[in-house]
């Protein structure tokens, strides 16, 4: 039973947790591209959770909002895709750096 | 060409037909089953091998069913108003031979591209997604067994027209009298 009474349909865990199930049954029978393509909605999916129980900060924020208007470049080529994952790379990678560096 | 020299029904077909987008973020605006329905009856205008009909499609626009066929899918973005679930029937294309359900899955094919069509026509955005789980979604929407859902097609109001992705010139896939 969920604290609050909403149904579990609604909750974004429960959510979380049937997108990673299916993605994996259907990832036998997904073009290769799909694998990266279903982690970076994942990683969307949970900065988005993070946002809303307040485990976030400004840098996330804005992470979550570049891989939300960027994801369409799966559409446009794997290369194009790999730059995209890249940029979702350096920018998580800056994120940990100024983690590291503060006091 | 210019589209412009073509007469006017030519024109707007193919201006509909170049216009139409995949839609992946909807506002919160429900369609008008009226529109729903002539949805599909463009799908059904569709043609079908051997007129043998195949196709079935459900309809689903109940806020907590919608949620649930969401959660299966990871490939359907946003919150549309509504889902058609583009089926076969299996024992329907079974009359149509050997080629029966190859013949069936073309028949929902043309049937989908009519159906999106329409709703661009309408005003309303939609979507193809074949990245869903067959076996929760015939669970959760009591699929027969001879049913076989194909796609899932969905429909909302969109949030924004995306610009379209990279299309081939015709030049470049056109062969005249042969290769």
């Amino acid at each position: 039973m969920l604290m609050d009474g909403k149904k579990l349909l609604y909750d974004k865990y429960f959510e979380l947790l049937s997108f990673l199930i299916t993605s994996a049954r259907g990832l036998f029978n997904e073009p290769e591209i799909y694998g990266p393509l279903r982690l970076v909605e994942t990683a969307e999916k949970l900065l988005e959770i993070m946002e809303e129980e307040s485990i976030s900060n400004r840098e996330l924020v804005e992470l979550k909002k570049y891989i939300h208007e960027n994801i369409d470049t799966v559409l446009y080529g794997e290369e194009e895709f790999k730059k995209f994952l890249d940029e979702v790379v350096k920018r998580l990678a800056l994120i940990i750096r100024s983690e590291v560096k503060r006091n | 060409m210019n589209l412009e020299e073509l007469p006017d029904k030519a024109r707007i077909v193919f201006e509909t037909i170049r216009g139409r987008r995949s839609i992946r973020e909807y506002i919160d605006r429900e369609i008008p089953l009226e529109y729903l329905k002539l949805i599909v009856e463009a799908g059904l205008w569709a043609p079908s091998a051997s007129n043998l009909q195949p196709r079935e499609f459900i309809l689903i626009k109940d806020k907590d069913l919608l949620r649930a066929v969401k959660l299966v899918s990871p490939g359907l973005s946003g919150n549309p108003a509504a889902i058609i679930v583009l089926c076969i029937d299996r024992e329907k294309a079974s009359k149509g031979g050997r080629m029966g359900e190859t013949m069936a899955l073309l028949d929902v094919a043309t049937s989908l591209q009519n159906m999106m069509l329409m709703a661009y026509a309408l005003g309303i955005g939609s979507c193809p997604i074949a990245s869903f789980d067959k076996l929760a979604l015939k669970t959760i929407l009591d699929i027969p067994e001879h049913v076989e859902p194909v796609l899932l097609l969905s429909l909302g109001y969109p949030k924004r027209w995306p610009q379209p992705p990279p299309r081939k010139n015709v030049d470049e896939v056109l062969h005249v009298d042969g290769w």
